[in-house]
């Protein structure tokens, strides 16, 4: 019906329309910065560094600065490397930094002379590998949570990245939700899943069972299904053969 | 330095305006300045419990809404004169509560009162929450009954998370009080009712007191006398020790709480 009108009034519809409009948008780009020659062992390096956070670089948009490098004064030169870094995925566009010839350069090789922007840490693209070289400087967060207090009805406890451990009772209708193992030091009412992200090795621990719920990788069992003999004992809920176990420990 | 005291529950009808009438006149016995705000907007009780509802003008939204000046809209009561009522609106609703009104009203009230008791509505929406969101303290009436238990432990999860004192996220919490109410000895006894001890268990707050179940509660109510004034009633008595409490006095709980049957009662094997 739309599709009819708009046919019917060709002429009206061109001159409401502008044919462009202009807008400001930023981008984020990626500034490599060079230190040496385009030789051997830079891109020796370069794959490395894209073995380790391969989705980062890909289709990356991409700017080389020349601060620190010499160099790249001819436009085969310049034209080398882009074709190089474009072969691996790496979308260079432009150049910063640069001597005038090197400007001139790349502009030979087709890219843009950037000036002005300001750099920005990308911590949290940071390969792992590198943080795990430098121990020293900082320790990783620890992936697992500790609450200290008693968990209410209605609140909802994620341990995203690890085990979750409380300390206290938690009331009936509070959720406990980790990707590794619960403990709770105290009475469990709520409900407690364990292993959400699919780890059929995570367990539950509790020192008192009341709870209405407990689930590990998926595989539940509610208070009605919960051996009876178990109430209010100090247990541990584990996977074996994809059956939710329960048993009396301590 | 003064102090505001939220009086809530979540569920409905286990004793929270009775509870705040009572506290707030046992404050106001001692001595205290105390203020008692009825935050049920729309359901105004407090003002009957307290016996003033004759005499309300102005009340607690118009002051928001800056139609009256704070001093037009608070009651005096006539029995205790540091005790002061502010009613709430019986035609509006608790859309008519704003954060920073509640804000203003309340720190006016600092200024001039020792003790300012919050009555909050049952739910956990928009008058409850603002009821206890700027609060120091809080006393969560609880009856020995489950639902009410789960409720109570709702809305302490709010009050650690949904508070101007928890949002400040310094690590410091509002601290609450267990105002266990409507309590029968001998029903918790035969199991009908739970147990001081599981609800204590559930909760893990410190215990401010547990009233009886009494006729005297609702006598009192009827003729807009907190009953805390009723110093012969079991359930006058309670509030008067918990108030002790609530002031840091250490006086100790009894659990054999109840009426005292008379001779002729017990005689006749009658249950009162």
């Amino acid at each position: 019906m739309q599709s009819q009108q708009v046919q019917k009034n060709p002429a009206k519809r061109v001159t409401t329309l502008k044919p462009f409009e202009i807008r400001g948008r930023f981008f984020t780009a990626v500034a490599v910065h060079l230190t040496g020659p385009a030789d051997a062992a830079f891109y020796q390096a370069l794959d490395t560094q894209i073995g380790q956070t391969p989705q980062f670089f890909d289709s990356a948009p991409i700017v080389l600065d020349l601060q620190n490098a010499a160099g790249f004064g001819s436009s085969e030169e310049m034209g080398l490397l882009v074709a190089q870094m474009r072969s691996r995925n790496l979308l260079v566009f432009g150049i910063q930094h640069g001597t005038d010839q090197q400007m001139q350069a790349a502009r030979g090789a087709g890219l843009i002379p950037m000036s002005g922007g300001k750099d920005k840490p990308l911590d949290r693209q940071r390969p792992p590998r590198a943080q795990a070289e430098t121990p020293a400087q900082k320790a990783p967060e620890p992936a697992s949570r500790l609450i200290t207090e008693p968990v209410r009805s209605g609140q909802t406890i994620f341990a995203d990245r690890g085990d979750l451990v409380v300390v206290g009772p938690v009331s009936s209708g509070a959720e406990l939700i980790a990707s590794g193992n619960i403990h709770v030091y105290g009475t469990l009412r709520g409900r407690a899943m364990a292993g959400v992200n699919g780890d059929h090795n995570a367990r539950i621990f509790c020192h008192s069972l009341d709870a209405e719920l407990l689930a590990i990788a998926g595989l539940y069992r509610t208070s009605d299904d919960l051996p009876a003999d178990m109430r209010k004992k100090n247990v541990q809920a584990y996977l074996q053969d994809d059956v939710l176990r329960i048993e009396a420990i301590g | 330095m003064s102090k505001v005291i939220v009086v809530t529950s979540g569920k409905g009808g286990v004793g929270k305006t009775t509870s705040a009438a009572a506290v707030s006149a046992g404050l106001a016995m001692r001595g205290h300045k105390t203020c008692v705000i009825d935050f049920d907007v729309g359901l105004r009780n407090l003002d009957m419990i307290m016996g003033c509802e004759r005499r309300v003008v102005f009340d607690f939204i118009n002051v928001i809404q800056g139609d009256a000046k704070l001093k037009q809209a608070l009651i005096k009561d006539k029995r205790i004169d540091t005790l002061s009522v502010l009613p709430t609106s019986q035609t509006r609703d608790k859309d008519a509560l704003t954060k920073e009104g509640v804000k203003q009203v309340l720190d006016e009230l600092r200024e001039e009162f020792d003790y300012i008791v919050c009555d909050s509505p049952a739910g956990i929406e928009r008058g409850a929450h603002l009821a206890m969101y700027f609060a120091d303290e809080a006393i969560v009436v609880t009856n020995p009954e489950v639902s009410s238990v789960r409720d109570s432990d709702r809305v302490l999860g709010l009050l650690n998370s949904k508070t101007h004192i928890a949002e400040r996220g310094d690590g410091s919490a509002i601290r609450a009080h267990l105002l266990l109410t409507r309590f029968d000895n001998r029903r918790s006894a035969s199991g009908e009712m739970m147990s001081v001890e599981d609800v204590l268990d559930i909760l893990a707050i410190p215990l401010l007191g547990i009233i009886p179940e009494s006729q005297t509660v609702l006598k009192a109510s009827n003729v807009g006398m907190p009953v805390v004034m009723d110093d012969k009633s079991a359930a006058g008595k309670a509030y008067t020790e918990a108030v002790g409490r609530l002031l840091g006095e250490q006086i100790e709980i009894r659990m054999d709480v109840g009426e005292r049957r008379g001779l002729w009662q017990r005689l006749m094997g009658r249950t009162a």
